[in-house]
């Protein structure tokens, strides 16, 4: 027979106090591990949920990001123009769908005031825009005219970085660029500048382009691209050129490994420690409630409820308290929902601005580690609890 | 008065609550302790910056390195004793997955540049013989334990290395950095043999990232700064002369927020921390109702009774609080070793101690002063009429 559920819900009602400064130390424990998980789902879902994989994108041989790789024009040349497997705009006779783009972290001042930061310029040809077809939009001002000195601006650099805005002027090296319009494009273009790949060779003196994108063919794409990908790094046609392939979904997630493998590992390594804390919290708590409570456990054995049920009602009762902490966690952790923030991505070494994003997962994983807190911290009281001899219980006053 | 031995009485009294207690004030303070030394050490380059020491870099980017006819023109400055190309290499361990700095330099004036690398193996000169010789940082070569005159081989993520065996550097001397302005996980290695292979292989002679000054000691160095600047005003690459403070606070600003995150992680630390011992005072004041009452009864003021309770709390939060100050100041060669690579500077300062002292007080004050005060205002008769 098991010890009713009222009897535990009331019990915790009664000892209101403890029960509201252990379930709100469990509260706050948990919302600093929702809150680190939160950051890092808002990071990789820019990065990785964006990334296409109808996209390739070309990079040196032992480059691991567009930063470090240089591809020659006489290369990206050949790559455009002989590789079948790039796509055509409108049918086969077209031109291919494929640009050479340079990219280069640039020094910017924060509006905020922090200082310096990297902002990605990337040097862009037409063909570039027409591969992110829809996804790019225009908000303010109009699309980049090619082969004059004017940038676009992604949305999130606007109120976060200097001169940005519709009108200003981007001073590179000596020659100044003038911002005519905003664009928004989902993934971590947002946070980046964009400029006609001539004019920017030109007047950052890159002697090369960084990478080279292209869209795919539909047989290239899904399962077709290892093939592809391998006759390009090691087929007897490609191979001189020491240039590798991937598609920018792979090439994305492999820019946030470091940052989201540092993040995760730090709310780990966080919730060990501070859930060892919560968790003689809550030990010390229900101690009390067996000690406040030994009397009315005498009772009950002497009714005849044996020692098992007694036991799964005292870590009921933790689990309950663990519950409690875990929703007011998520309710401390709900507000940073949708507040953008920056941070270096070390494997870039650029500045991306992204949302931090209380996701499901990150709210099941919050109440999940809540309720293990409750379950660690009831078991030895509930089991004290259920070896309590009757006669000596009943004794206790 | 207070009895000591009545105060440690009462917290023996409940054995497993007081070490829990202490247990989660242990592993908080060592925490904070912790979580600040880590921002601590992000400023650790900033922290030992000389003032007389300047570096050059292009004006647009930290990207885009600067051409080597510059050296003979910014040496011509007056006041510039030193000057020395600094080329970030980026190479990576074939079987390591750590990374670690490596930067290409004019070796002859490295130490002159930085006095603050002190040679504990081999020497300079050991370096100055070997085309291929390289200098490690003690921290570096324990990481991947790394003896002098062993073979160290990378894959050069920027610049390919030759054909064939690739980038080799052989190890010809160890140095420990003798202030946080170095980094003891950097692998320093010859200019010449940089450039020489770049030249081979990608066909172009390269450039530097930075160059580094160093000024006569009473030399004015603003001056020197925006002559140097002047130098290139209309390109063919605009410079930026900062001083070497200024050059590593960029990096600094380069985290962001991240100092705001660690301190919200920390104030969450704290909270769940005085809660729970404010959950405990409030526990042990309810046991000791009882007892609280007859030592009024036999004489004891309201305030000392108060003051018992005050005391509990002080020493339960003292007690715990400084274990983990002393946690957080024991595991830092250890710590130290392993964020190596990521937080070079790890150190927990003085003043981190102190803070971390000043909060575990707070923390027993505020935790003990709801049951002092209840304990103060206590009745008799009532304390006396309840039971345990």
């Amino acid at each position: 027979m098991l010890v009713p559920i009222t009897y535990t819900l009331r019990s915790l009602f009664v000892r209101r106090s403890a029960t509201f400064l252990t379930v709100l130390g469990i509260g706050a424990t948990v919302a600093v591990l929702a809150g680190v998980l939160a950051l890092r789902a808002g990071f990789t879902t820019l990065f990785v949920q964006n990334g296409r994989d109808d996209v390739a994108v070309f990079l040196r041989q032992g480059a691991t990001s567009e930063g470090e790789s240089g591809i020659t024009r006489e290369t990206c040349d050949r790559l455009i123009k002989t590789l079948p497997q790039i796509a055509k705009a409108g049918g086969p006779e077209g031109a291919p769908l494929a640009a050479m783009e340079c990219y280069l972290a640039v020094r910017r001042n924060k509006l905020d005031g922090g200082g310096e930061t990297n902002v990605p310029i990337r040097g862009v040809e037409a063909a570039s825009l027409a591969i992110r077809g829809d996804a790019l939009r225009f908000v303010e001002g109009r699309a980049l005219q090619f082969g004059s000195d004017e940038v676009v601006v992604g949305r999130k650099l606007v109120d976060r970085i200097e001169s940005c805005r519709l009108g200003d002027v981007v001073q590179l090296n000596t020659t100044p660029f003038r911002v005519v319009g905003i664009f928004e494009c989902d993934g971590p273009f947002e946070s980046e500048i964009w400029g006609d790949f001539e004019r920017m060779l030109v007047a950052l003196q890159r002697p090369v382009a960084n990478r080279v994108v292209a869209k795919l063919v539909p047989e290239a794409q899904g399962d077709g691209f290892e093939p592809f990908a391998t006759m390009l790094a090691e087929g007897d046609a490609y191979q001189d050129l020491k240039v590798i392939a991937k598609t920018e979904r792979a090439y994305l997630a492999e820019m946030t490994g470091a940052l989201g493998t540092t993040l995760l590992v730090l709310s780990l390594a966080l919730s060990v420690i501070m859930g060892l804390a919560a968790t003689f919290t809550a030990t010390n708590t229900m101690l009390s409630a067996v000690a406040s409570r030994t009397h009315e456990i005498g009772i009950l054995l002497s009714l005849g409820f044996r020692p098992f049920p007694i036991f799964l009602s005292f870590l009921f009762e933790a689990l309950v308290l663990g519950l409690l902490g875990g929703a007011v966690g998520c309710l401390l952790a709900l507000p940073i929902n949708g507040i953008e923030t920056g941070t270096t991505n070390f494997a870039t070494f650029t500045e991306v601005a992204f949302a931090f994003r209380v996701t499901p997962p990150v709210l099941a994983g919050a109440i999940t580690f809540a309720l293990v807190l409750g379950l660690l911290g009831g078991a030895v009281p509930a089991w004290r609890a259920a070896r309590l001899a009757p006669t000596e219980a009943l004794r206790r006053r | 008065m207070v009895s000591f031995k009545l105060v440690r009485r009462y917290l023996g009294k409940h054995k497993v609550r007081s070490i829990l207690t202490i247990g989660s004030l242990v592993v908080a303070l060592f925490l904070l302790c912790m979580l600040r030394s880590l921002v601590v050490a992000l400023d650790a380059g900033v922290r030992g910056a000389k003032r007389d020491r300047l570096v050059v870099q292009s004006a647009v980017s930290l990207f885009v390195d600067l051409p080597q006819s510059y050296q003979s023109k910014i040496a011509a400055v007056e006041g510039i004793e030193t000057i020395c190309k600094w080329q970030w290499f980026g190479g990576r361990h074939p079987t390591e997955e750590a990374f670690f700095a490596q930067f290409a330099v004019d070796m002859s004036e490295l130490p002159k540049l930085y006095p603050e690398i002190a040679i504990v193996e081999g020497s300079f000169a050991d370096v100055a013989a070997e085309r291929r010789g390289c200098v490690v940082g003690r921290t570096l070569a324990k990481t991947f334990n790394w003896q002098l005159g062993q073979t160290v081989p990378l894959l050069g993520t920027i610049f390919p290395g030759p054909p064939g065996d690739g980038w080799q550097f052989t190890i010809k001397a160890i140095y420990e950095p003798t202030s946080s302005a170095v980094d003891g996980n950097t692998l320093f290695f010859h200019w010449d043999y940089f450039e020489e292979t770049v030249e081979s292989t990608m066909g172009m002679t390269p450039g530097t990232g930075t160059y580094f000054l160093r000024t006569a000691p009473d030399a004015d160095q603003v001056a020197i700064a925006g002559a140097v600047e002047q130098l290139f005003d209309n390109g063919p690459q605009r410079v930026t002369c900062s001083t070497e403070a200024e050059f590593q606070a960029q990096f600094v600003s380069m985290v962001g927020n991240v100092p705001f995150f660690v301190a919200a992680i920390g104030g969450g630390v704290l909270i769940a921390i005085v809660l729970a011992c404010i959950n405990t005072m409030l526990m042990a004041f309810r046991e000791q109702l009882h007892d609280a009452g007859i030592l009024k009864a036999v004489g004891f003021t309201d305030g000392s009774v108060a003051g018992l309770m005050l005391a509990e709390s002080l020493l339960l939060c003292g007690l715990g609080g400084f274990g983990g100050i002393a946690l957080a100041k024991l595991s830092e060669p250890g710590l130290r070793a392993a964020l190596g690579s990521m937080f070079p500077g790890y150190e927990v300062t003085g003043e981190t101690l102190l803070l971390a002292s000043a909060l575990t007080l707070a923390v027993g004050l505020v935790a003990g002063v709801v049951p002092a005060l209840r304990a103060r205002a206590l009745r008799v008769v009532e304390a006396l009429r309840s039971v345990e």
